[in-house]
């Protein structure tokens, strides 16, 4: 069955196309994208990413000149975190409820950055979203949906911060209680609106440019994610504690 | 607009994955961290470490995700060409964010604190090898799986990479450390 869907898919005439498409340089736009596009209705996306990674493209020096920058760019970011680890050590050493939830939540805020970006870079590719980005209903969705996710996730992480904590003798009354549960839970919402507007405008701004948005957003939200989780707690500590 | 549809179900139950792997992570990190500590250096490689798998099998499945959902990739078929672009892509990657990885740590080290911890570049570059060589095969592995049983890999590779990620970067950087 699938031997006869794939022959008579060889003897389809955009197939021909497509493969005249893959042998095209992937540096330059040719108008047989246009046309096989208007002709056979195929998604101008499936063509781009015929394009990208078609046989005549190099397929991992295609991802590493696309990656490697953002990537190097990332771990610099990530380094200087890491560099304010040791002044953060300092003011968490005395909440304990918050070092459990640190590397917590690191990964969930690192979750929510490849999950948008991951989703995002689909869209884009099935050209779900539209000039004005924010009108597009699967992109509103999306961010209703991680934004109710992350409030309930954090709200569990706090409580079972707060019972580690309580294990370990850490001192626990309502004013604790309340003081961690709002740091944890605005430290994940801010991050959250950040990485959902940081995977948007980057992710346009590279799919315009012709690249492809996966091999740079969930660099760009990671790093920020655990920047940005570090720096942002530590304000909050400070505000709130 | 259904809110509650089966995408919120997908990325919210791998959440809850998340937290429990997390809290794991950070026990055994908890648990060993004077030993990790001893290292100069450590703390500052430490956070791009155990980001990096994010970044680089986390794209990797991202791509692999693209590519199914357009057709462009087999789900049934792992030897390709594109899989094994991606997969040598990957791989390099590793390399030379690991590379980098350790030389920031060390002319951090150096120039900030004055200590000189060479011993931390091949430590990164060890540990950021065998982290992968677990995780880029996993990262394929569940990718097909899941898009073959009707999920969308993109709702949960992402807290698979990282809920596992952070138990095998530490493990591996324990293990690195005994090696090296």
């Amino acid at each position: 069955m699938e031997q006869k869907i794939e022959k008579s898919a060889r003897k389809h005439p955009a197939h021909r196309h497509l493969k005249k498409l893959q042998k095209i340089k992937r540096k330059h736009y040719h108008p047989i994208i246009h046309e096989i596009h208007k002709k056979h209705n195929i998604s101008k996306k499936t063509l781009f990413y015929v394009k990208e990674y078609g046989p005549h493209s190099h397929i991992p020096q295609t991802i590493i000149r696309e990656s490697l920058r953002i990537l190097l760019f990332a771990s610099l970011i990530s380094s200087l975190g890491g560099l304010t680890l040791e002044n953060i050590k300092n003011i968490f050493v005395t909440i304990v409820p918050l070092i459990v939830a640190l590397p917590v939540i690191n990964d969930m805020i690192g979750n929510y950055g490849t999950v948008i970006s991951s989703k995002f870079s689909t869209m884009l590719h099935e050209g779900l979203v539209k000039t004005k980005w924010w009108k597009t209903s699967e992109l509103r969705k999306l961010f209703l949906q991680i934004i109710v996710i992350s409030t309930v996730t954090a709200l569990l992480v706090s409580a079972m911060a707060l019972a580690i904590g309580g294990l370990s003798n850490y001192f626990i009354d309502v004013s604790a209680v309340t003081k961690i549960t709002l740091v944890i839970v605005f430290d994940v919402i801010i991050l959250v609106c950040i990485l959902f507007l940081m995977a948007v405008f980057a992710g346009l701004y590279f799919f315009r440019k012709g690249e492809d948005p996966n091999n740079f957003l969930i660099p760009i939200t990671t790093s920020i994610a655990d920047f940005g989780n570090m720096c942002i707690l530590s304000i909050l500590v400070i505000l709130i504690f | 607009m259904k809110l509650f549809d089966k995408d919120f179900e997908e990325i919210f139950y791998s959440q809850i994955l998340s937290l429990l792997g997390g809290l794991v992570g950070g026990t055994l990190l908890a648990i060993y961290t004077n030993q990790l500590l001893m290292l100069p250096g450590m703390l500052i490689l430490l956070p791009g470490f155990l980001e990096m798998r994010g970044n680089i099998s986390g794209s990797f499945a991202s791509r692999l995700s693209s590519g199914l959902f357009l057709g462009v990739i087999n789900p049934k078929k792992y030897n390709t060409r594109i899989i094994r672009g991606n997969f040598i892509a990957s791989f390099l990657l590793v390399i030379l964010v690991t590379l980098a990885l350790g030389i920031v740590a060390f002319a951090f080290s150096f120039f900030i604190f004055g200590i000189y911890a060479i011993k931390i570049i091949p430590m990164a570059l060890l540990a950021g090898l065998l982290a992968n060589l677990i995780e880029i095969p996993l990262a394929l592995y569940m990718t097909f799986y899941l898009f073959r049983k009707g999920h969308d890999p993109n709702n949960i590779m992402g807290t698979i990479i990282t809920t596992t990620g952070d138990v095998i970067s530490i493990i591996s950087l324990l293990i690195t450390m005994v090696l090296v």
